[in-house]
């Protein structure tokens, strides 16, 4: 090779457009993880089991709605209804977490998207925005169909719309909590394997196993122990901080004077799975 | 045969993804000896321990995770091949990996149980719960055995199972739990220890049933092997 040696310009045509940053990186990533999460743009294979799920709680939903319009009996209310749908979030978050970060693991792909101008931090960031999104659309699409069939048949009028608004959103802000809280954990057990198989099944075993702690713990003797027994397992931490800040809600048990326990033990968590991850990505990232 | 089986038993436990197995037993455990520890009522904890955690949980998670694992994984892997390649009768390659997976389910989900059990009342209900587990370990693993090759999800399938079919509609549409392994295993440890666990089907129908789900199914899935065929990873 000659000192003098140059690159050839052979004439392909530069790029001249503007660059996105950071910003539409995660946009589209965010995007791209809520397709993901309902199979969309994929084969029909892929859309199976979200929408099974989807179609299981939002079928739910109406036969709540249609009795409760029909024969005035409720069933469930808006809050209590994602309470009961808890085992079927967990099969949601247990088939949409591992697809949409297992795989990019499995496939070897991390490295190209570390190539631009993206964080750890963005990938994670649009990656639980995405599934919070999903997890919250389960809930909230299912809630609206109660709304509309509880307004269209309400017998007072406007009044009795507007007290359905009230109901429904605090609803919605106690459906967004189940959202985050799951997002996070599931996220962060999706995230330690490549293999979507082993993550769906350590998710749902992550979820369930913690369960019967709390009905164990709810047999001691010590008040407090009673109080506290939900502490132990996501679901009831969330129907704890429902307890709490919406004391209309009845589910049966009693969180005493712990409520702001509650409260802080599920931003505790969440911001632990979140800087978990984060740790996790780190060490993928430089890989 | 015995090589199929040292392979599989190689390939659920040189990895660490068999450590998933331990936490569900040592939970099990701990959460008994707690209560034990407080001198709760054994009839108050027995049933979320025991059939909550132990029956619903631990047994239908662990043999989820060996029973698609023994053959599913050399499906992802594509090492299936050589196995398929070899002059071996399908009944030989089905056959050996159910047992490994059997053997490694009833191991991990009989030995807690029968402590529990023992911890609870006494070492009959022990007993009754792992003879339980045992049957319930043919009766899944054969299950989810054959899942692996019906489908390309077949985690994702035994946890539309567990969940959905054992988990919401057996407690609310009765009927489903004749088909349900769950309410097998429970009806087999009450009879061996009564007085201690809800029993909702009665014994024979649990044991032909139990029987029915692991002939039919090994049958099956001996079937698929012969015709089964290669496929990339799916979307």
């Amino acid at each position: 090779m000659s000192e003098t040696s140059v690159i050839h310009d052979i004439g392909y045509q530069r790029y001249e457009g503007p660059r996105l940053g950071r910003g539409a990186v995660i946009g589209a990533l965010v995007v791209h993880g809520l397709r993901v999460a309902f199979g969309l743009g994929r084969s029909a294979k892929a859309k199976i089991f979200p929408w099974l799920v989807f179609g299981i709680v939002t079928g739910v939903a109406v036969i709540v709605g249609a009795v409760r319009a029909q024969a005035d009996i409720v069933i469930l209310d808006y809050v209590q209804f994602a309470d009961t749908m808890s085992w079927l979030i967990i099969l949601f978050v247990a088939i949409v977490a591992p697809e949409l970060v297992s795989r990019d693991m499995r496939s070897g792909v991390l490295p190209l998207y570390f190539s631009r101008p993206l964080r750890a931090a963005d990938y994670i960031g649009a990656k639980f925005a995405a599934l919070v999104a999903a997890v919250w659309l389960l809930l909230g699409v299912p809630q609206l169909v109660m709304f509309l069939i509880a307004a269209f048949t309400t017998d007072d009028g406007m009044r009795g719309v507007w007290h359905e608004v009230g109901d429904l959103l605090p609803a919605w802000a106690y459906s967004a909590l189940w959202a985050v809280l799951f997002a996070a954990i599931s996220l962060l057990i999706a995230s330690l394997t490549g293999k979507r198989a082993f993550a769906a099944g350590a998710v749902v075993a992550v979820f369930l196993m913690t369960t019967p702690v709390f009905g164990v713990l709810q047999t001691l003797p010590s008040q407090n122990a009673q109080h506290l027994a939900g502490l132990a397992s996501p679901m009831m931490l969330i129907s704890g901080v429902g307890l709490w800040l919406l004391p209309d809600t009845n589910p049966g048990w009693s969180v005493g004077r712990f409520g702001p326990v509650y409260g802080i033990e599920a931003v505790a968590l969440i911001v632990c799975c979140l800087l978990l991850l984060l740790a996790r990505y780190r060490k993928v990232a430089s890989l | 045969m015995s090589t199929v089986a040292y392979i599989t038993a190689r390939g659920l436990f040189g990895r660490r993804r068999a450590l998933l197995l331990l936490p569900l037993p040592v939970l099990l455990i701990g959460l008994a000896l707690l209560c034990r520890g407080y001198d709760v009522n054994p009839s108050d904890w027995a049933t979320p321990v025991l059939v909550g955690l132990g029956l619903a949980v631990m047994l239908p998670v662990t043999a989820l995770i060996v029973g698609t694992g023994v053959l599913g994984s050399e499906v992802d892997d594509g090492t299936i091949v050589h196995i398929l390649t070899k002059p071996l009768p399908r009944r030989d390659i089905i056959l050996p990996k159910l047992a490994v997976a059997v053997v490694v389910t009833a191991v991990t989900s009989a030995v807690p149980l029968f402590i529990g059990g023992m911890l609870a009342s006494s070492a009959r209900l022990g007993l009754g719960l792992a003879v339980g587990a045992a049957v319930g370990a043919c009766a899944y693993s054969a299950l989810f055995l054959l899942l692996s090759l019906l489908t390309r999800r077949p985690v994702l399938v035994g946890l539309v199972y567990i969940l959905v079919w054992e988990g919401l509609l057996g407690r609310w549409v009765s009927g489903t739990k004749v088909l349900s392994i769950e309410q097998y295993v429970i009806t087999i440890a009450d009879r061996i220890a009564p007085h201690v666990l809800a029993t909702r089907v009665s014994l024979p129908v649990a044991v032909v049933m139990a029987a029915v789900f692991v002939i039919g199914s090994t049958v099956f899935a001996v079937d698929r092997l012969r015709s089964f065929r290669m496929a990339g990873e799916t979307s």
